[in-house]
């Protein structure tokens, strides 16, 4: 039996939930389950389908944006399974072997390269006061893992196993890399502008904009060294409270 | 009108908190874009721009990786901007200190606000348990719906994390405002573009990238001295 594109845009757009029920034991395999769901039951019945149900609800974790294309590729096989056709290799073990790969490179691209990159570019909107400046962080996060959702899902159908193939040929871990190489060099920009801006403000010396560098480098290591983001924020607020209180204006030093 | 003003943050928090991990993760959750939404329903938008801005880039390096549970600045962005406009209105303050003050607050009591993410992952285990209980006995309706109480949960959180950010604000905020305005006032500025770098430099110190700091150098330097020169 072939799966409707009724039925597949179903487990689509189940997959926005994919996290309801997220724990610590099996992660996102009650959601995976959830998300199967209508396919399944078009293709089992009775014991069959409480027994494969049972198997989807198993531990699963992948990256959010790349589960359509693992959920694509797990419904061709279901429906090879269902009829009956012998399978290249376990779904359970394809499932296993695909999940911690797109988990790896959907971190790196979307969580730790993406999302700076797009805050970065919408914070320039919103330091100028530009009150758009959320709607470039949704465009300019959302185009890439909508594609992601959107095409993955039906490459992941159309090709089953050899949809693995596609994070090998694209190169998405060196796009990880890159993305994050943008984000820093991003932020640099951001920074400069923010500082600069700052200094023309209150009419300071702009040379005192280099002495940001490195104290933003001393606080990267506060946190390397684990120092949390609430004392870092609690103590530098709390210097430059007492600083201002005490009249102490470091930048008057330098226009004398 | 506060206890409007207080119902619209409680909706954005709880569309917003489910975006974090339940729903839809199209990150409207994220505190840019929840904090200006929040102000644009409660008739200041600016304020809420501002909220954003100084917090969406201080915990961005805690990356929800895993079994890991990043602070939750969704509800710290949506709590701090219903706490400088309800509370600015009623204590007749506004201005760059109060919003600091009230998102100061929001931000150290948001690290309580952990305890209702973490609780409403604990219970999703009992969830998992009925879920079990209903595949054995063939009802996967009943597991179906399981899954659905985990969003209820998520739901339950976020809006138990704004609550907390909220009544704790209410409490602190007309206590520290006679104590700290003054101090801020002078200093407001500085703190503003201060939260971001802070943000910048936890980034830097966490992102797995080989020659970030030179990287992060010579991009800060070249567009510091473009910007001097040109």
């Amino acid at each position: 039996m072939k799966l409707s594109p009724l039925t597949r845009l179903r487990v689509w757009l189940r997959l926005f939930l994919l996290q309801g029920s997220w724990n610590f034991e099996r992660l996102q395999g009650l959601g995976f389950f959830f998300a199967l769901y209508p396919a399944l039951q078009k293709l089992y019945r009775g014991e069959q389908l409480q027994q494969v149900s049972h198997e989807h609800a198993a531990y699963f974790n992948t990256h959010p944006f790349l589960a359509p294309s693992v959920a694509g590729a797990v419904l061709e096989l279901e429906e090879r399974r269902s009829r009956g056709e012998e399978l290249p290799v376990d779904i359970q073990e394809f499932k296993e072997m695909v999940a911690a790969p797109y988990a790896a490179v959907g971190d790196a691209l979307f969580w730790g390269g993406l999302r700076p990159v797009a805050a970065g570019v919408s914070l320039l909107f919103a330091v100028k006061g530009i009150v758009l400046a959320p709607l470039v962080f949704l465009v300019l996060f959302n185009l890439p893992p909508m594609w992601f959702r959107v095409f993955g899902f039906i490459h992941g159908y159309r090709k089953g196993i050899r949809s693995m193939e596609f994070l090998q040929r694209h190169r998405l871990p060196d796009w990880a890399i890159r993305t994050k190489e943008t984000a820093v060099v991003l932020l640099g920009g951001l920074g400069a502008f923010m500082v600069f801006q700052q200094l023309q403000v209150v009419d300071a010396p702009k040379i005192l904009g280099f002495s940001v560098i490195p104290l933003v480098i001393l606080l990267g290591l506060c946190a390397r060294r684990g120092m949390s983001v609430l004392v870092l924020v609690l103590v530098t607020t709390a210097v430059i409270i007492f600083v201002s209180l005490f009249g102490v204006d470091p930048t008057g030093w330098m226009s004398i | 009108m506060l206890v409007v003003d207080l119902i619209l943050g409680a909706v954005v928090a709880l569309v917003c908190g489910l975006d974090r991990v339940a729903a839809l993760q199209i990150m409207i959750s994220r505190p840019i874009v929840a904090a200006p939404l929040a102000g644009w329903l409660l008739g200041d938008i600016e304020v809420g721009l501002q909220i954003g801005m100084m917090i969406e880039l201080l915990w961005l390096a805690r990356l929800p990786v895993g079994a890991a549970v990043p602070p939750d600045d969704t509800q710290v962005a949506v709590a701090g901007t219903v706490l400088s406009i309800g509370m600015g209105k009623l204590l007749g303050h506004n201005g760059l200190e109060f919003i600091l003050l009230c998102l100061l607050v929001a931000t150290s009591l948001g690290k309580l606000g952990q305890f209702f993410d973490r609780f409403a992952r604990l219970q999703n285990r009992q969830t998992m348990e009925k879920a079990e209980a209903a595949f054995n006995a063939g009802d996967l309706s009943a597991a179906q719906r399981c899954h659905l109480a985990g969003v209820f949960r998520f739901a339950l959180a976020a809006l138990g994390t704004y609550g907390v950010i909220v009544a704790g604000g209410f409490l602190l905020v007309p206590v520290l405002s006679p104590i700290l305005l003054s101090g801020l006032k002078h200093s407001a500025d500085w703190i503003r573009i201060a939260l971001p770098l802070i943000g910048i430099a936890v980034i830097l110190g966490t992102i797995n990238v080989s020659r970030s700091l030179t990287l992060f150098s010579a991009s800060f330097g070249m567009a510091f001295l473009l910007m001097w020169l040109v």
